[in-house]
């Protein structure tokens, strides 16, 4: 049996609020404010006290999924990966770079949203880039 | 300080009386809760005073109320000050711990932090550790009092008016462990409203905290718009000493006037 | 358990601004009608002179 809680810092808006993530057996199950951090000082908002109910979400994607005949199925990674090449790649060419956007998430990383960002200005060529928490 | 709290902990671990201790830890520089089960980590034991006296101060109730849900044949240590022990006793009665699976290791509070809590009783009965304040009665209740009506209610207004809705008032809450909570039910708090419902939300809090507050001061620390809640709740449990003759906490066996139906 | 819940009620509300004599409890069975009308009759008159509700201009805004 193991219980700790593990500081770390909220990844929804800019002001880095330290949080508290209760972690029994290896899953988290809560979390608590900081309240040695500066930023927050034992405080949070409504997003940083709910941060730890997407990590276990029975919603979250396990698998890459491909739309076949109109319904959602499970692919293997080298499937969905060569049609979204495909994909993009035809629509740039037919519509232009313009006509893509790119919708990431502050649930990310700081470096997964770097590389989204990267790839979408230079490898796809356009500034529709985007996410959750606007920022 | 704390030298006294380690031993009996070590005792404990070493007797195989307890699955673990469930306390606080330094980790470069903060404190955090942590479930100590192994006597060799208790150097890094921390009692949750970091700049200040009690300013690194979290819900261990709260947290015990988990650990339990998920071993309920383990009995746990836990570090009580004054008002967790007053928690634990409310706990026992309403069934969301078993006393014989808890044994608290008791710390008083100083002074200064009884002062800053306006705390009336800041030492568990089972202290084994830490000085033994003195109790600080409220200043802040009279001077709501001694407004008139129209003025108290203005008071009030502005005050709820900076609420965000963050539920850290409640979240933090060691004695809040409502699995429905109707603050969150839709059909009674509108969805969006921001500021909440003024002051009916924070009024129907209030309400709930009757027979229920312990008096730890920890949802005035979590509110990020530094709303006096306390003040509510200390009103609160003053009227039900008045009215019921019921201190919360005080008592193991008395339950709160609100956590029985009496069959006439 | 009404009884004490409403007792609480009336001093928190008075506590935060709002007159005591809003809030009111009286058990009437469906037998007295005439001591129920007599009971709204005179809270409504109690009402009247105590004022609009200020929690009134706030459900408004």
């Amino acid at each position: 049996m193991e219980f700790k809680t593990v500081l770390t810092t909220c990844p929804y808006c800019g002001c880095g609020c330290g949080l508290l993530l209760e972690v029994l057996d290896g899953k988290v199950i809560g979390t608590l404010p900081s309240k040695t951090s500066p930023v927050n000082e034992g405080k949070l908002c409504i997003k940083g006290w709910s941060v730890h109910e997407f990590i276990h979400h029975p919603a979250r994607l396990t698998h890459p999924l491909v739309r076949k005949e109109n319904e959602l199925k499970e692919a293997s990674w080298e499937e969905a990966l060569d049609l979204t090449v495909r994909r993009l790649r035809e629509i740039r060419e037919k519509y232009g770079p313009e006509s893509i956007g790119v919708l990431t998430s502050a649930k990310c990383t700081n470096e997964e949203n770097y590389l989204l960002q990267k790839f979408t200005r230079a490898v796809l060529g356009t500034n529709n880039i985007d996410h959750c928490a606007r920022l | 300080m704390s030298q006294k709290i380690k031993e009996q902990v070590k005792q404990l671990l070493a007797d195989r009386k307890i699955k673990g201790f469930l306390g606080l830890r330094e980790e470069n520089g903060h404190v955090m809760p942590y479930l100590f089960c192994d006597p060799q980590e208790l150097d890094s034991l921390s009692v949750g005073d970091w700049k200040k006296p009690g300013d690194a101060r979290y819900p261990l109730n709260q947290i015990l109320i988990q650990l339990a849900m998920a071993y309920p044949d383990e009995t746990f240590a836990v570090l009580v000050r004054g008002c967790d022990e007053r928690g634990l006793r409310e706990l026992f009665k309403w069934k969301q711990l078993e006393e014989g699976k808890v044994i608290p290791i008791g710390m008083g509070c100083p002074d200064e932090l009884a002062k800053a809590c306006e705390c009336e009783k800041p030492f568990p009965d089972c202290q084994i550790d830490g000085p033994k304040g003195k109790g600080a009665p409220s200043q802040r209740i009279s001077k709501i009092e001694a407004m008139a009506l129209e003025e108290r209610f203005q008071y009030w207004l502005k005050e709820f008016n900076r609420c965000i809705k963050c539920y850290g008032c409640r979240n933090i809450c060691p004695m809040c462990f409502c699995n429905e909570c109707s603050l969150e039910e839709e059909l009674l708090v509108e969805k969006g409203d921001i500021p909440p419902d003024n002051p009916t939300f924070h009024l129907v809090r209030a309400m709930h905290m009757v027979g229920r507050c312990i008096d730890c001061g920890l949802c005035e620390e979590a509110c990020p718009a530094e709303i006096p809640l306390r003040i509510l709740y200390k009103k609160i449990t003053e009227v039900v000493a008045e009215e019921f003759g019921y201190k919360t906490g005080y008592s193991i066996e008395e339950k709160s006037p609100l956590n029985l139906i009496e069959v006439k | 358990m009404a009884k004490k819940r409403l007792t609480i009620l009336q001093k928190l509300l008075e506590f935060s601004g709002i007159h005591p004599e809003r809030l009111r409890m009286r058990w009437v069975s469906s037998a007295e009608a005439a001591e129920f009308v007599h009971e709204i009759t005179e809270f409504v008159e109690t009402i009247r002179k105590l004022g609009p509700n200020p929690l009134k201009e706030r459900v408004a805004a």
